[in-house]
């Protein structure tokens, strides 16, 4: 009987795809950018609403018993005014100023605002910052940081704002 | 004296093995998103800034700008106005395309994100925000930096 022959080994030679694995590796590794790190400040910015609307949908002189035809929406105006060099020349709350003294103005705010927003009689609907047009992002940013630390009398984190800005010429208090 | 020498062949076949794997990883942290950060803008470092967080919803309009008011969106400089009104649109599309019933004014559900340099001036800012306000978004993400 014939001895049977052995099966011939087949080699694959791996160098080819070898060199194709390192050619996809080198793009991989060039084109590797890891992600900054960076944070965020979350808004909801509806547009600013009027700080003072007519009652529901009425009429002049439809209703003869209404004496006070204009419903006041609760509004929190926080103005910040800009320095020529775009930094925070004065802050003002309502129509107070705040921090006059102090260098430190974003602090001063910080405990004011505190101070209005723990009271549970104030009932906020909305908060307008008037920033003056040539307030920096940075300064702004600090200013957005310390209103949005703040929790409202209902316990929810403050992060319904609106913008407007002030034009030049109005940035002095 | 024998003329046979022996043939050395390496075996290949654990080094691309473990070619494959650095491979697999790097396609795993490519990120193409990163292609939309303009990387020259300083951002302000803030301590409260929270990290990034699309809570599953990756529908973000990422808008780059400069000192000087210069509106950038992957590297290329935009027309306020002309940008943010065809986003509002294809994000209005893409919502309605998903299910919901998004009608020309009504708020719209994409995260406008902007990344702006730390001097550029409010009222480039303001610009900005106003243009997206004005054309239905509601939610916005300000970058910055935050406090190594």
């Amino acid at each position: 009987m014939a001895r049977r022959e052995k099966p011939a080994e087949v080699r694959i030679n791996l160098a080819a795809m070898l060199d194709m694995a390192f050619q996809l590796l080198a793009f991989f590794v060039m084109t590797f950018k890891p992600d900054p790190v960076e944070g965020q400040i979350q808004l909801r910015l509806p547009p600013p609403e009027a700080i003072a609307k007519v009652r529901t949908n009425q009429q002049a002189g439809q209703d003869t018993n209404n004496t006070n035809p204009v419903e006041g929406v609760e509004t929190l105006i926080i103005s910040i005014y800009s320095r020529p060099d775009g930094g925070i020349k004065s802050v003002a709350v309502g129509e107070g100023q705040v921090g006059e003294d102090s260098p430190d103005k974003i602090r001063a705010l910080e405990s004011r605002l505190r101070v209005i927003l723990d009271d549970k009689d104030n009932p906020f609907k909305q908060v307008i910052l008037q920033v003056g047009s040539r307030i920096r992002y940075d300064e702004l940013m600090r200013v957005i940081d310390v209103c949005t630390r703040q929790k409202l009398p209902t316990g929810e984190q403050l992060t319904k704002l609106s913008f407007v800005e002030l034009p030049e010429g109005q940035g002095a208090l | 004296m024998s003329g046979h020498t022996d043939s050395a062949e390496p075996d290949l076949t654990p080094i691309l093995d473990m070619v494959f794997q650095l491979i697999t990883f790097f396609m795993m942290v490519i990120n193409f998103k990163s292609a939309a950060l303009d990387m020259t803008l300083k951002l302000p470092v803030i301590g409260s800034a929270m990290p990034v967080d699309t809570k599953g919803e990756e529908d973000v309009l990422v808008m780059n700008l400069a000192p000087s008011g210069r509106l950038s969106v992957y590297g290329q400089e935009v027309d306020v106005d002309k940008y943010v009104s065809s986003e509002a649109e294809s994000s209005r599309q893409t919502a309605n395309r998903k299910g919901q019933d998004i009608k020309p004014g009504d708020d719209l559900p994409t995260i406008v994100v902007i990344r702006s340099d730390e001097s550029t001036a409010f009222k480039d800012l303001y610009k900005v925000v106003k243009a997206c306000q004005d054309r239905g978004f509601r939610n916005f993400s300000l970058k910055a930096k935050r406090p190594t």
